[in-house]
Parts: structure tokens; C-alpha cells; sequence
């Protein structure tokens, strides 16, 4: 058990830096996700915590012991690998005895520790079978066994859902958050799926180009973004160029008002506003026009435009008398939206190259 | 399909099954001074060749030597195979393609290389003297060690290919799955890469072994005269003795004796990890 510290953590390829300077502190039983499109640095930074990169500069603290010069079987974490990383060549009950027979644990200890976490992951009756002989979905529950019967001090989680089907992925990241929660794990994860992040993340970090663009809940990260990159990667949003003028009011570089939240932080940027947050209302007299509506059966889309700007607008979808269910391509409508809605926030840093 | 494996499948019936049978059959007939060969059925070749000392010293030698050179070139060829396999650079097609390079050198002429290394006047023994540590030659050629170099320098290449493909089909990730929980270096080979790499293991070490017992070139050129392998003893029955029956009688002794060691190391070895 422990709390895991990056101080600076940095790793450079000759000219190339994949991870540029990643502070964060984890506290004792919180689960962080590290979130970014593919190259951002996220699993270089988890292969540093584990110990397979050295980083270029920086530190790891787990537990208050700097690890950053150990070997990895020296740092005490358990890490779940994206492929699960079975040992094809031993059973179940072998995969998962394998850490503590390194911890030299005494075999009847050893046995019931086995027992144990296979009855946390449900393969108690499986114990005896080779990996190969598993589903996809009970290997998985192996490599997570095998790494938290040695109640590692960190727990590290490679893309934990990628290789299962889509049914399942939702039943097992619940699955696998509740058993964190349990046992009170310090966990350090990696995905490219925000969906995944928001639902398993105590935190999130979402990184791109080796930097950490913004720390926070799933909350902080879709109601107030850090800049469009992140407005951009944690769910949809429509970002509209233009400047502010006044408290609430943001003019659009086509010349037209619209409202937004009185926001002192960002002058200049963006303006920010979710697809759900946006109403739309037939009316011969809208300034908006409707180019193309997707009917998607719980929710439907608006594709719209408004003084020059593509604006996409989802909602449940309406019941059958209401006047929207009419609404076809090319009607003119109301696009209205409350001003707390709209945020402006500043346009995302070109990365220092 | 049966159409395209025909023509290779005539060729070996022809080139080597034919004259197997041939042998077999030579293999049973009887000697004699003048006639040479004369026809029989007789087992008397076999029991000759198994009874006499000098046959079972020069069989004796074959296997101590197919063994030691199997043994060497898995302990030397087992690194180099496992560094190949996880290399990562552009420069891993280059280094596979000079793994190879000693096999571009006939033994004839590779053997005339190591005689002129190893040989009395050769560059050793002139360096020892020139520097004046030896002052008479080390007898370096002519030993069953030269014949050990120079037959552990012609497979090393095969051990080396055979074990790399095995060792790059075992995922880099259950590698670290062992360090990550808890084990060092050596126990991560003792107990992971080892057992998983043993299938090609026991495959390069049959295909070295079997090299190993018919050494031929290496064995005559760097052994010297006093120094006897089966696969010359063979051919000196055919050539120099004129005794067809009796080569013929070796020769099969040689390849029962291979087929027989080879049969039971993979039995028993394969037999320890399958499940």
C-alpha cells in the first residue's frame, strides 16, 4: 500500500521527448487515468513508473522510497498488462502463486493466498486450467489475480479493457473500480478511451505531446476544460472562433453576438459549448438553419449552422407531437443556449517541437 | 497441390531412398579379397564392426565429440540467439544475414584457414614465439579441440537461427510480467524464456547433433591422422579398403545411432514441458 509521486518525470529519445516533465501525486486508494491519443506520452510514463523505460530526468516515488534507479522486480508494483502477458506454460493457479514464490511465501500461504484472490476474480473453479484454455474476459481476470495477490504498493493498468468485447467493457471496468475500491489500491492507469477514464477515474490527466494538459475529476475536465484540446479528447464540443466583448457576450468572427458565461479567466480563445447544452426550436424567424438532422433513437442531432459556424446539437429525442420531430434540412430555427453553457477558454498550445 | 509436391517427392525417392536401399542391401553381402563383393544375406558386417574395439574407440569419439560440440554451441549460440531475436533496430536484417556469412566458406576451404590459425608455423605459434613465451609450438591442430572449433564454428549459424525465431515468437510483455513480479534477470530466463524456448531448443540441438555426428571435412583436415570419426571411417572403407560390405555396415551403424539418440532426446525433453 502506498502513494505514488512523479516529480518531473522525463524521457527523451535524442531529439524527441515523449514525456515532458509529468508532475502528479496520487494519493493512498485513488485511481488516476492517464488519458491522451496514441503518442502522447501515457505509456512511457507507465512503463517508467513500472520500471521497463529509464526516465531521461525526474523521479518516482512510491510509497516514499525512490524507485527511479530499481530494477522493476524491486519496486513492489502490480501491473496488468494490455495483452495480460499470461505465462502460456503454467495454469492458472501457477500465473497467479508466481509473484508471492518470488516473495518467497511459504506454500500453504502461498495456496491460500492463490484461493483467495482467485475466488476475488471468480476463477476459483478454473484454477487448474492453461491460460490458452480461457476466454479472453477470464484471462484478463488472471492477470489481474496475479497482480493483486501480492498486494503491490501500486497498481498499474495498461489499457485494462482494450482487448474485450465492447458488451463487456463496461461490466468489467465496473468490476475491476469495484475491486480497487475494496482494496483500497493506489492505481495508475493508461487508456485512450474517455469513456472508459470517466468511468473508472477518481482523477483524470489528459496529456498530449509528453505534457499534462489539465489534472482533474471527470467533472472539472467536461464542465471546465483547460483549453479546446481537452474540450476537444473528454466528449464532443463545439468551439467557435471569434472574440469577447463584455461580460457575457462573445462575438463571432462572422460578426454575430451570442452569450456566454461571465468568466473572468480567458479573454481571448474559444467559445466552448457542448452539443447537449445547445436548444433548438423551429422558427421562420431563427437566425440558425437547420443542414441536416440524424435520428439516432434515444437522441437525435442537429447539424446547424449559425452566422457562418457548424454547430452540432444533440437531444433526447423529442416525443412525436412536439414540433422538432417536423424539423427537416434546411428550416430555419432558434438555436439558444443559457450563457453559463458557453465558456471561453484558450486554444491549445502548439507543442514545443 | 499433390501435383506441386510431386516432383520434390520423386527426387528424394530417386536420389536418396533409391540408394539407401541400395546400401542396405550392400550392407548384407559378404567380402572377399579378390571377388570384393560377393552376394549374401548375412548380419556378419554388423556384428563385426559392433565387436571390434577399434570401431566401437572411433564410434565412442563420434559421440563424445557430436555431444560436446551439441552442448557448446547451445551454451554459446543461446546468448547471441536471444539478443538477435530482441533486437529492435533496423540493423537486426543486417546482423542475420552475417550470422550466416560462415556458411558462405566451404569446410574444405574454411578448414585451410584454421590450419593456417592453428598450425605449427600458423599465426598463434608464430605470435607465442615472436613474443618468446612458447619456445617450441603448441600443438594446436591435429587435437580433437581443433576439430571441436572448427565444427562448433559450421553449426553455431544453425543453433543461433533456430533458437532466435522461437525466442521472438515468446512476447517481449510476459517478460516483464515476471520482473514486475519480482523476479531478477536469471529467474526470468530460468523460468520463463527457458521452458518456453525449449521446443526450438531441443529442435536446434537435433539439427546440430545430427551436423555433429557426420562431421566429415572438419574432422579429416583439423583431427589429423590419428584422430578417427565415423563418417571417414566410412568413406575409407570405401575408397582406400574396398570394402563396400563392411562402409556399408558403418555407415548404417552411424545412422541408426543418430536416428536412435536423436528419437529419444526429443521424446524425453519434449515429453518434461508438454502438458
Amino acid at each position: 500500500m502506498g502513494t505514488l509521486l512523479l516529480d518531473g518525470l522525463t524521457k527523451r529519445y535524442g531529439e524527441a521527448t515523449a514525456v515532458a516533465g509529468v508532475d502528479l501525486d496520487i494519493r493512498q486508494g485513488e485511481l488516476v487515468a492517464l488519458l491522451g491519443p496514441s503518442g502522447c506520452g501515457k505509456t512511457t510514463t507507465l512503463r517508467m513508473v513500472a520500471g521497463f523505460i529509464e526516465p531521461s530526468a525526474g523521479r518516482v516515488v512510491i510509497g516514499g522510497r525512490d524507485v527511479t534507479r530499481l530494477p522493476p522486480y524491486a519496486r513492489d508494483t502490480g501491473m496488468v498488462f494490455q495483452s495480460y502477458a499470461l505465462f502460456p506454460h503454467m495454469s492458472v493457479a501457477d500465473n497467479v502463486g508466481f509473484g508471492l514464490e518470488m516473495r518467497k511465501v511459504g506454500r500453504a500461504e502461498r495456496d491460500r493466498r492463490i484461493a483467495e484472490a482467485l475466488r476475488l476474480v471468480r476463477l476459483d473453479a478454473l484454477a487448474d486450467r492453461l491460460p490458452r484454455q480461457l476466454s479472453g474476459g477470464q484471462q484478463q481476470r488472471v492477470a489481474l489475480a496475479r497482480a493483486l495477490v501480492v498486494s503491490p504498493a501500486v497498481f498499474l493498468l495498461d489499457e485494462p479493457l482494450s482487448n474485450l468485447d465492447a458488451k463487456l467493457r463496461s461490466e468489467v471496468g465496473l468490476e475491476i473500480r469495484e475491486l480497487q475500491k475494496r482494496l483500497g489500491l493506489t492505481t495508475l492507469m493508461v487508456t485512450h478511451d474517455q469513456d472508459e477514464a470517466l468511468a473508472m477515474a477518481d482523477r483524470l490527466v489528459v496529456m498530449e505531446h509528453g505534457r499534462v494538459l489539465q489534472v482533474g475529476s471527470a467533472e472539472d475536465l467536461y464542465e471546465r476544460p483547460a483549453n479546446t484540446f481537452v474540450a476537444g479528447f473528454v466528449g464532443r464540443c463545439n468551439l467557435l472562433d471569434g472574440t469577447r466583448e463584455g461580460a457575457d457576450v462573445f462575438r463571432l468572427a462572422s460578426g454575430a453576438a451570442v452569450p456566454c458565461a461571465p468568466d473572468a479567466a480567458a479573454a481571448g480563445g474559444k467559445l466552448a459549448i457542448r452539443p447537449e447544452r445547445i436548444a433548438v426550436a423551429p422558427d421562420p424567424a431563427g437566425t440558425g438553419r437547420l443542414r441536416a438532422v440524424t435520428y439516432l433513437g434515444a437522441r437525435t442531432e442537429y447539424h446547424l449552422e449559425l452566422a457562418g459556424e457548424a454547430i452540432v446539437a444533440v437531444s433526447p429525442t423529442p416525443l412525436p407531437d412536439d414540433p422538432r420531430r417536423r424539423l427537416a434540412a434546411g428550416d430555419p430555427v432558434r438555436i439558444t443556449w443559457i450563457p453559463d453553457a458557453a465558456r471561453v477558454i484558450p486554444a491549445a498550445e502548439s507543442p514545443a517541437r | 497441390m499433390f501435383a506441386l509436391i510431386l516432383p520434390a517427392f520423386l527426387v528424394v525417392a530417386a536420389l536418396l531412398v533409391g540408394p539407401m536401399v541400395l546400401l542396405a542391401r550392400i550392407s548384407l553381402n559378404e567380402y572377399s579379397p579378390t571377388q570384393l563383393m560377393v552376394e549374401a544375406t548375412t548380419a556378419q558386417n554388423y556384428l563385426n564392426a559392433v565387436a571390434d574395439p577399434y570401431y566401437r574407440g572411433v564410434m565412442g569419439t563420434t559421440l563424445v565429440m557430436a555431444f560436446t560440440c551439441t552442448a557448446l554451441t547451445l551454451a554459446l549460440g543461446f546468448p547471441a540467439a536471444y539478443r538477435l531475436a530482441r533486437m529492435e533496430s533496423r540493423w537486426k536484417s543486417l546482423v542475420t544475414v552475417l550470422t550466416l556469412i560462415p556458411l558462405l566458406v566451404g569446410n574444405v576451404v574454411r578448414a585451410a584457414g584454421w590450419l593456417g590459425l592453428l598450425g605449427n608455423d600458423g599465426l598463434i605459434n608464430a605470435t607465442l614465439r615472436g613474443l618468446h613465451i612458447t619456445a617450441s609450438p603448441l600443438q594446436l591442430i591435429y587435437t580433437p579441440g581443433a576439430v571441436a572449433v572448427g565444427t562448433i564454428a559450421v553449426v553455431l549459424p544453425y543453433m543461433i537461427l533456430t533458437l532466435s525465431s522461437v525466442i521472438e515468437s515468446i512476447p517481449r510483455a510476459v517478460e516483464e510480467a515476471a520482473a514486475n513480479l519480482g523476479a531478477s534477470a536469471f529467474t526470468v530466463f530460468r523460468r520463463v524464456v527457458w521452458p518456453l524456448a525449449l521446443p526450438g531448443t531441443v529442435a536446434g540441438c537435433v539439427l546440430v547433433f545430427i551436423l555433429c555426428m557426420n562431421t566429415y571435412a572438419t574432422a579429416v583436415l583439423l583431427g589429423g591422422s590419428q584422430f578417427k570419426m565415423m563418417a571417414p571411417a566410412v568413406y575409407d572403407q570405401f575408397s582406400k579398403g574396398m570394402n563396400w560390405p563392411f562402409g556399408a555396415a558403418l555407415a548404417f551403424i552411424l545412422l541408426g545411432a543418430t536416428l536412435v539418440l536423436t528419437v529419444l532426446g526429443t521424446a524425453l525433453l519434449g515429453r518434461r514441458y508438454a502438458r
